[in-house]
Order: structure tokens, then sequence, then C-alpha cells
């Protein structure tokens, strides 16, 4: 049920994930970040975010674009238990129409 | 109990996202063990989506962990933030309690401690344990219904992905101005999963964004100044 690969995998996740938890407190408590070093902080979550998604914006199917297209409207406004099913039926309609 | 009743609303708010990621994660071929070990001991949705996305059989270590951390490194700027505030407490009980430290159990002690002057352990872990329970149980039981939907990919579930994602970016939105690094994270990923599809494109991406970020922040200050 847990192959060594995956626990491995997901050890090392904790461990990173952990050592941020405490490192804010044992660091840095005691000084301030230069504008820079915030700057790359903040943008850290939604660069690497995007990055995982990016090859659905390339995609060579007009349906899967026009599907994301619609995803990402419905994501500027909707709650998340809407966006993810306005963007599954999208997809499965899209290319069931467009191929 | 006081901090049992505040994490109510956020711990239900918990429970669709935790059925997303444990649901994608079965499909990913994680089993209902390795689910639950993942979010249970990372606790951290953001890397844990992000993970999910990347993920392979095997997975790849050496990504997926580098990414881990810098979906998380905003850890650290809250940790330095609620530090003041743990002053009082032995460094033997603030390590463990960090355990739980999330975007929302973070904000909650922080807004707790900041309108009664102090920081109140028991608040906190009231706040925090629900929601890491909650987590836990529904990822599981995610990963328990996620193997028995059927091809993702024929049906529109690959969709879910860039949905989750845009919704949690909307939630970082602050402002065209700092969303600038993430457009160029996003043009260099794209641009390299043109050219030569592969794990290596996130990588490309996120540093590209980074770079940007320490760039452009530098003329917002002397722009101040001046």
């Amino acid at each position: 049920m847990i192959s060594l690969p995956v626990l491995a995998t997901i050890l090392a996740m904790a461990a990173v994930t952990y050592l941020t938890r405490i490192g804010g407190y044992l660091v840095l408590r005691n000084r301030t970040l230069g504008p820079r070093a915030t700057a790359v902080m903040e943008a850290a979550p939604g660069c690497v975010l995007i990055a995982v998604i990016a090859p659905h914006f390339v995609s060579p199917r007009p349906a899967d674009l026009l599907a994301l297209a619609i995803t990402f409207l419905a994501a500027l406004r909707l709650p998340m238990l809407a966006v993810v099913p306005i963007g599954i039926v999208a997809a499965a309609s899209l290319r069931w129409l467009l191929g | 109990m006081r901090g049992l009743v505040a994490s109510l609303p956020v711990t239900a708010g918990f429970v669709p996202f935790a059925l997303v990621l444990g649901a994608q994660a079965g499909q990913k071929g994680l089993s209902a063990l390795e689910t639950p070990l993942m979010t249970g001991l990372n606790f951290a949705g953001g890397s844990e989506f992000a993970a999910i996305g990347l993920w392979t059989s095997p997975p790849h270590l050496a990504l997926i962990t580098a990414v881990t951390l810098m979906v998380n490194s905003r850890h650290l700027l809250m940790g330095a933030a609620l530090a003041p505030f743990l002053k009082a407490l032995p460094k033997r009980r603030v390590l463990p309690a960090l355990f739980l430290m999330c975007d929302e159990s973070w904000a909650m002690a922080l807004a707790d401690a900041r309108a009664r002057g102090t920081f109140s352990l028991a608040h906190y872990m009231g706040v925090a344990l629900p929601m890491w329970l909650a987590w836990i149980a529904f990822t599981t039981l995610g990963a328990l219904v996620g193997p028995v939907l059927g091809n993702v990919e024929t049906l529109g579930f690959d969709m879910a992905f860039p949905a989750i994602f845009l919704v949690l970016l909307r939630g970082m939105w602050t402002g065209l101005r700092a969303a600038r690094p993430w457009l160029v994270s996003l043009a260099v990923a794209a641009t390299g999963h043109l050219l030569a599809p592969g794990a290596w494109t996130v990588a490309a991406g996120a540093i590209a964004g980074l770079a940007t970020a320490w760039l452009w922040a530098a003329p917002r200050k002397t722009g101040a100044a001046a």
C-alpha cells in the first residue's frame, strides 16, 4: 500500500514544509527582510502554481483552449466548488463537439 | 473551545478542496494510505496540489521537493510575523505547534493575538487541529473515490487542475503589479513546454518569475523615495 519512492517523496515534502514553518520563527524573528527578498517570497507560490499549469495555455487542441478560457472566466468570480465542475463539463463537452 | 468554534466555518471550507485533492491523488495512483500520509505530514494544500499535478510513477523526488519548498516559502514570512507574539512561550511548545501553521490557522491566530494583545496556544490548537483532522479525513475519502471515476482525459477531469490553480491564484491576487512575475513564469514555462516538454519547464518558469520579482522589487523603493 505504500511504495518506497512514494514514501521518500512524501517524507522529503514533509521535511521541507516543516522547515519553512519553523524557519521564519527561528531565523527571521529578530530581523527584517529586504524589499527584494520579500518580493520574491510573496511571488513564489503564484509563480510555481502558474508554471505547473502552463502547458494547458498552449494546448494544440482548440477545444482545450476554449475550455480553459471558460474555466478562467469562472475562476474570476465563482467559488472552487463551482469552478471545478464548470471546467470539467466545458472540457468534456467541447472535446466531444470539436474533437 | 473558543478556537474550536471559530475554526468550524473555515474547516468546512477545507472539505471540497480536500475531496478534490484526494480524488486527484487517487487517480495518480496514490493509495488510500499514501494520500493521508502526504496530507497529514505536509498539511499545505497549495504544495500538495502542485505535487499531485506533477506526480508520476515513480514520483520525481527532487522536482516535487523543490516545488514544495517554493510554494511553501511564504511560511517563512508567516512564522516571522507570528514570532513577536510567541516570545513568552518556550521553544519546545512552539516548535510542535508550528507544525499545524497553515494560511488559515496562522491568519486566525494572528488576528486573535492582535485583538487580545497575547497569543493563546489553546485557541491556536483549537483552531488548527480540526483543520488538520478534516484535511486528512476528506483527502482520504477523495482518494478512495478518485480511482472509481474512470478515464480522466476524455471525461474532462484533467481540467480540474487548471480550475483549482486558477481559483488558488485568484486568492493570492493583490494587483497586477504583484502578479507580473506570474506572467513571466507562465510565458517561460509555456514556451519551454512548446520547445521541449518536461518537468524542467516548471522549474524554469518558477525561477524566471522569481528573478523577475527580485529585479522589479528595487524600483518600487527608489520610486517611493523620489
